[in-house]
């Protein structure tokens, strides 16, 4: 599929841009940090205009992301749920739900470029959390528009290696996940707060 | 959860050693030609020129066509791996192994 996709932006420039970041952020699994360098590499190239591109992919990927944010919001709980459990984890939208408040703009914005794995999952959380639309868009914006910039400029730069440089920044990003995770598991590990450690106070 | 807690460390580890390692060779690979790229695409990967590229898989020389190589390989009837070869044989050809890639703008005109 990602051939495909590669293709498609190559041969068709930014509708394709378009609509792969926009199915993206709503949640359908696109190597899109990958996509975006890609795009860069393009810009460089001549075939698209650098600043259009970044327009382009800012916009797209909010739509997806006001669209996740819609379903979460008024497809209610149970749309939700089924929704979570067709993309293969129902238990992870439960626990961004209550995550989505006590993150706020910071979860929103680094969810946009930084773990981009979890985008999708917040936009779902966020809108049925009854997170402000507002900010949530706004920090959407700020994310999307910084990822966008940030991945197509190094696309741009390293117009000739994209497949490197997209695999290195496609492997921070789940190290970076692995970080998260670990920090997260460990604090409810060592903090007496999951269920092992309150077999070993037991 | 400890189970969890060791897969996440062991994941971190895992794509942050991934990642060092595509680092350190960045810059001592080529890229390798993919059936999604263009023929513009691979000449600008390569430093090479793209006429040169569209000559040696037989087709008029067009900077603007960006049929990814599937596409041309699917009009002309040919195998993919065969276009594949072709191109990697003529950037062979343009930058000998051990010559450096010139960006196509510093090539002679």
């Amino acid at each position: 599929m990602l051939d495909q996709l590669l293709a498609a932006l190559t041969q068709y420039g930014s509708p394709a841009l378009f609509v792969v970041v926009a199915i993206a952020a709503i949640g359908v699994p696109v190597p899109v940090t990958l996509l975006l360098i890609v795009t860069g590499s393009l810009a460089a190239q001549g075939s698209i205009n650098l600043w259009w591109a970044i327009a382009i992919a800012s916009v797209g990927s909010v739509a997806g992301d006001q669209i996740g944010f819609a379903i979460g919001r008024w497809g209610g709980k149970k749309l939700v749920a089924k929704f979570s459990r067709m993309l293969g984890d129902a238990e992870r939208i439960k626990k961004l739900d209550a995550k989505a408040k006590s993150w706020g703009g910071a979860g929103v914005f680094f969810s946009r470029w930084l773990v981009t794995p979890l985008g999708p999952w917040i936009n779902l959380a966020s809108g049925a959390a009854d997170y402000s639309w507002f900010r949530f868009t706004l920090w959407d914006i700020l994310g999307e528009s910084f990822g966008a910039a940030l991945f197509i400029w190094l696309g741009h730069v390293f117009s000739d290696r994209v497949q490197e440089v997209g695999a290195i920044f496609g492997d921070l990003t789940w190290a970076i996940v692995g970080v998260l995770a670990a920090a997260f598991l460990g604090w409810k590990l060592f903090s007496g707060r999951g269920p092992a450690a309150k077999q070993t106070h037991a | 959860m400890i189970l969890g807690f060791c897969l996440a460390i062991g994941a971190t580890f895992f794509f942050g050693y991934r990642a060092g390692r595509t680092a350190r060779h960045v810059r001592w690979q080529d890229e390798p030609i993919q059936s999604w790229m263009s023929v513009p695409y691979v000449a600008h990967t390569h430093h090479t020129r793209s006429e040169l590229l569209f000559q040696a898989i037989h087709l008029p020389p067009n900077p603007r066509d960006r049929r990814p190589i599937r596409e041309i390989a699917r009009a002309e009837k040919l195998p993919v791996a065969e276009l594949i070869r072709d191109l990697r044989k003529a950037i062979e050809n343009a930058n000998p192994p051990g010559s450096e890639g010139i960006p196509p703008s510093r090539k002679a005109p």
